[in-house]
């Protein structure tokens, strides 16, 4: 049927068919999604977009969201960045010149050369976020930095996104699902990850495992857009997830719902420790083993653990050495004896217990199903006694403590007791179970236990290495898929690759690893690139650094709050102008960027940026980039290990190409069912480099190591998520969230004019009780404050949100708030002591605070 | 032949990408959306439900906004769709009080994203003409050439299905079959009781009743929730 009337749409007018190239791409902001795309284009002008939908697996199809709809609202936005500007006037003033690239590059060359000579090339600081977005583009930077001799600061450890506490216990930084294994959950548990919104193109697997009869459960303190599919939404209070889900490990524990062949196999709680020490019992100190070499004890008298093996499924492997367990749960069975058999009537006189070496190399237990959890045992070092338990033994006599009993956790976290028991069965029981941990968890100070804490009941109940059962943690797309080290590293050498904390924290941190090397005269120079650093990180430090900073330069495609701060500004194509190679983590598909239309204005590529700014640092380094950037792609693909091997640029230009992963692509699952040693590889860094921090080879609940003692915290344990406040900056009363918003990515589309139409200026959420009680109505112009600064914005008054907390949406710039920026709230930079017991970049690298200061907020007239 | 859009509410993220999709194939001038999608809040905290109503133009059998138009440039085509002839079109806004759904736009002038004239807006704007009413037109022209409207191939949750009510054969039908034997979930309309006869059909979420409130509750305020 055809509409001769003319009607709004693209109906075809009188005039010649139009002449329209269809043009295959994927976009990355950011936003994980790497989402493919097909954009119509009309005399060099893209006049729509539409989902690629041409994945191979048909599950996929479509990929798209909101803000990807949106770009060519970017892509056209009046505020790219035409041409390079040199600083005319003093920094943030506003005034620039336009200039010439060869004016531009020889300012650059002449500065860097200069800054390198009077302080060494480790005062210059390279900073581009998210490199997993721009292997190419974002990788010929860290190769210059590297030619340079340059600092190169990591995001993903900066960001806060790095999960600490998935690599204190499982030897890397993070790991997740492809997201269409979601789909094979029957309890889903969204752990402050608010997949509607911020996964879009990935939600729907969860969507449709509820269809299918799945359950979902919401942890978040707000009623966000996720839990619109919430069967049970709990809103905790903020801060309190670990004490939940220590909490549930106790009900777990009680209720007999433990996989102890999981326990014993791939975790370090049959591991004995040392009592005196408090570190592990080695091989060695029985003369059974090296000093790499661990112990545990067989011991038929304790073998089946602390449950009655009869009432799981899961344990009935063991069923044959459960007999005479029923009542071992009980605190009082697992204090000290040293000599079990008198305990134990049933086998008294049966056999003694047997130490055995554990191997880091291998998963095997020698009689592993007699390997003890319980249980305290005396053995001599030298002519000394030493009381040795296992790692079990104390963790299950810490949850006996008071504050991890039920009606303690309820109070705590806020929670109907039920409610919380309703999701321990869940998860033990409807099974398979996937947690998904999103960034509601991390971003604090301790979130590293409240994560040891999820991975540990995962742990207890065996619940990884299988679709649909697993704990993912968002990665974004920090998390480096295959080796691109030949690309970024030439000849083998690394940049002064450093956490970012350093360059912003006014004092040396006094723990610092040994490993990071500042330059001995400071920071005299920032590059960043496609970092809007200076208002979505910590403002206030920022202010002050950039005073002792000789020299900044930005590169971006848009003219940014941070962009206006710079000394130099080079414009750079946005994503649909340019080549570049594309990996994410929720789904395996390896995409290309191409062209879709030329650079804008005079916008130059990075590749190309670095590449004449390295002839003009030293003519030797031009041979560096020598290949085309269509080149390096196929370059990154044939030098990336056995991940992507075999793809190449010829195959993506035809369209997506699954990596070689397993399928589905599963954390751990090759570890699980081949019980490979922990932890899988974390590119770009060489195998073997994790295990000085994961010696055990098993997902680690015991930290030996003097810093986790120190802190209290060699095992996972509840610590409230403000006590590493002073009492100052405890005396405010509301917490403050700032979670990512639906209109943007972090805070690119800030300006974008579409998805303003429709979130037209920022709020803070409030619930109607702390409203009223501060006089504040809908509507009203607001103040929050803390002891560091303040910002102005307008009350959504909404009962959406728990009571005694704040949200305001990450990612607005200072000129859409009515007053200030939302960052000038942020505690000071710190650093947790434990993160910095070994250094690994971007895997072993401190965490940040973003959701941990305490506000106030006040109606403003 | 029927042609109708079904919205499962169980599959929707509440995510928007049906409005900025529309607005991507449209090329709506600013505050104009064809597409949108209601966010819901209900109850008191603990107890607050949170739900999503995509909405659009229902192309009812017996729309009153055909009715209402004293220039009748509205018109229906035997597939059932409902189009606004805009050479017909004088702006009088009948329509947009006959519409009890609010879906129906008429502003005065066009505002647009950006001041000056980019290359992109060029391309929309020389489809749309100001001071006529609009509205959604299940994109017609894109049915024309044989594809489906543009809010259903970029829905992320797959949640729009598109086909025609009276063959049972065709893809909206079997997806109501099947999700009648597998789930028990009958489809509903808005505001059933004005017998607007709309074709625009939703199906319920599974686990929750909170979106069917809005099913029978006043719409027309919808437009100025944005």
């Amino acid at each position: 049927m055809v509409t001769a009337r003319r009607v709004p749409g693209r109906f075809a007018d009188d005039g010649p068919e139009p002449d329209i190239r269809y043009i295959r791409t994927v976009d990355s902001p950011n936003c994980t999604g790497a989402c493919g795309w097909l954009a119509a284009v009309q005399d060099g002008t893209i006049i729509d977009l539409k989902p690629a939908a041409d994945y191979p697996d048909p599950a996929y199809n479509p990929r798209c969201c909101l803000r990807g709809m949106s770009a060519t609202s970017l892509i056209y936005h009046p505020d790219r960045l035409k041409t390079p500007l040199i600083r005319a006037g003093e920094r943030g003033e506003g005034k620039w010149r336009e200039a010439g690239w060869d004016e531009a590059l020889d300012l650059l060359a002449a500065k860097f050369k200069q800054i390198a000579a009077q302080y060494g090339p480790e005062s210059i600081v390279f900073f581009n976020q998210v490199i997993g977005t721009g292997n190419v583009q974002k990788g010929a930077q860290v190769r210059l930095a590297t030619l340079l001799g340059a600092s190169y600061a990591t995001g993903y450890d900066y960001n806060g996104d790095i999960s600490m506490g998935y690599t204190e216990t499982v030897g890397i930084d993070s790991l997740e699902s492809e997201s269409s294994a979601w789909a094979e959950a029957k309890t889903l548990i969204l752990w402050g990850a608010n997949i509607l919104q911020t996964r879009m193109p990935d939600a729907k697997f969860v969507l449709k495992a509820q269809e299918n009869g799945s359950r979902v459960v919401v942890i978040d303190p707000r009623a966000a857009q996720t839990s619109k599919a919430a069967d049970l939404w709990l809103p905790l209070v903020p801060g309190t997830d670990g004490l939940l889900a220590l909490g549930l490990c106790r009900l777990i524990i009680e209720n007999h719902w433990l996989d102890l062949d999981f326990i014993r196999t791939f975790t370090d709680l049959p591991l004995l420790v040392r009592l005196d020490t408090g570190e592990r019992l080695r091989a060695s100190d029985l003369g059974l083993g090296t000093s790499d070499e661990f112990v545990a004890v067989v011991d038929p008298t304790q073998s089946a653990g602390p449950v009655n093996s009869a009432d799981s499924a899961n344990l009935a492997a063991n069923s044959a050495d459960s007999a005479d367990s029923a009542d071992s749960a009980n605190p009082a069975n697992l204090a000290n004896s040293t000599n079990p058999d008198e305990n134990n009537p049933a086998t008294a006189g049966g056999t003694p217990p047997r130490f055995v070496g554990v191997s880091p190399q291998s998963l095997r237990l020698e009689d592993g199903t007699q390997v003890s959890l319980q249980g305290s045992y005396t053995v001599r070092i030298g002519s000394q006694p030493v009381t040795v338990r296992p790692a079990f033994a104390l963790l299950s006599e810490h949850l006996q403590e008071e504050r991890y009993a039920l009606d303690n956790v309820a109070r705590e976290t806020g929670l109907p007791a039920g409610d919380i028991a309703e999701l321990a069965r869940l998860y033990a029981q409807n099974r398979p179970a996937q947690i998904i941990i999103g960034m509601g968890v991390n971003h604090r100070f301790h979130s590293d236990l409240a994560i040891r804490s999820i991975l540990l009941l995962g742990a207890l109940t065996g619940g990884f290495g299988k679709p649909g059962q697993s704990v993912d943690i968002y990665s974004g797309q920090h998390h480096v898929r295959f080796d691109i080290s030949p690309w970024w590293y030439p000849d083998g050498h690394r940049p002064n690759v450093i956490s970012m904390h350093y360059v912003v924290m006014p004092e040396k941190s006094p723990t610092m690893n040994a490993k990071v090397h500042l330059p001995r005269q400071g920071f005299h120079a920032l590059f960043f690139s496609h970092a809007n650093i200076f208002t979505t990180s910590h403002v206030n430090e920022w202010q002050r650094i950039r005073e002792n900073l000789d020299f900044i330069v930005a590169v971006d495609f848009m003219k940014t709050s941070s962009t206006e701060l710079a000394d130099l500004v080079l414009p750079a194509p946005t994503f649909w102008e340019k080549y570049e190679l594309v990996v994410t983590g929720p789904h395996p598909y390896a995409q290309i960027q191409q062209p879709v239309i030329p650079p804008r204005f005079e916008s130059k590529s990075e590749f190309w940026m670095m590449k004449e700014l390295a002839r003009r640092l030293n003519p030797e380094w031009e041979s560096y980039f020598n290949l085309s950037e269509e080149e390096v792609i196929d370059y990154l693909l044939a030098n990336g290990g056995p991940i992507s091997k075999g793809i190449t640029l010829a195959a993506l230009k035809k369209g997506p190409v699954r990596l070689n992963l397993p399928n589905p692509d599963v954390p751990l699952a090759e570890n699980i069912a081949n019980q490979i040693p922990l932890p899988p590889r974390a590119y770009p860094h060489q195998e073997g480099a994790q295990r000085e921090f994961l010696k055990t080879g098993r997902m680690e609940f015991y930290k030996e190591e003097k810093s986790f003692r120190e802190a209290g915290e060699s095992l996972p344990t509840y610590k409230n998520a403000y006590s590493h406040l002073t009492a100052e900056e405890r005396k405010f009363s509301l917490a403050f969230m700032t979670p990512h918003a639906k209109w943007r990515v972090h805070s690119t589309h800030v300006n974008n004019p579409w998805l303003q139409n429709l979130n037209r200026r920022p709020v803070v959420e409030i619930n109607p009780s702390d409203a009223s009680s501060r006089q504040i109505k809908d509507g009203d112009k607001v103040e929050i404050f803390n002891l560091y600064g303040r910002f102005q914005l307008w009350a959504r008054v909404t009962e959406s949100i728990r009571p005694g907390a704040l949200s305001v949406d990450h990612g607005w710039w200072g000129r859409y708030l009515a007053r200030g920026e939302y960052n000038n709230v942020l505690l000071p930079e710190r650093v947790k002591p434990v993160q910095e017991t070994y250094f690994l970049p971007a895997v072993y690298a401190p965490g940040q605070l973003w959701k941990d200061p305490r506000v106030e907020i006040r109606r403003v007239d | 032949m029927r042609l109708a859009l079904l919205v499962d509410l169980q599959r929707c993220l509440g995510c928007d990408t049906c409005t900025l999709a529309c607005k991507q194939e449209n090329g709506t001038p600013r505050d104009v959306f064809f597409a949108r999608v209601l966010n819901m809040e209900t109850g008191t905290f603990p107890k607050v439900k949170r739900s999503y109503l995509p909405v659009l133009c229902n192309h009812c059998a017996d729309a009153p906004c055909l009715r209402a138009c004293p220039n009748k440039a509205i018109f229906r085509r035997s597939d059932g769709i409902v189009l606004i002839d805009q050479d017909r079109c004088n702006g009088t806004g009948a329509c947009v009080s006959a519409c009890p759904y609010g879906n129906i736009f008429l502003t005065p002038s066009d505002e647009w994203y950006f001041p000056a004239d980019s290359p992109y807006e060029h391309y929309a704007k020389a489809r749309l003409e100001p001071g006529k009413a609009r509205k959604c037109t299940y994109c017609a022209h894109r049915l024309d050439q044989g594809l489906e409207p543009a809010c259903v191939v970029a829905c992320p949750g797959e949640a729009r299905i598109f086909g025609d009510l009276e063959d049972p054969e065709s893809k909206l039908s079997q997806y109501l079959r099947t999700q009648q034997e597998r789930t028990g979930r009958e489809p509903f309309r808005l505001l059933e009781e004005l017998a607007t006869d709309p074709s625009t059909r939703y199906l319920r979420p599974v686990n929750g009743t909170a979106t069917t409130d809005a099913s029978s509750g006043n719409l027309s305020g919808t437009r100025a929730a944005r």
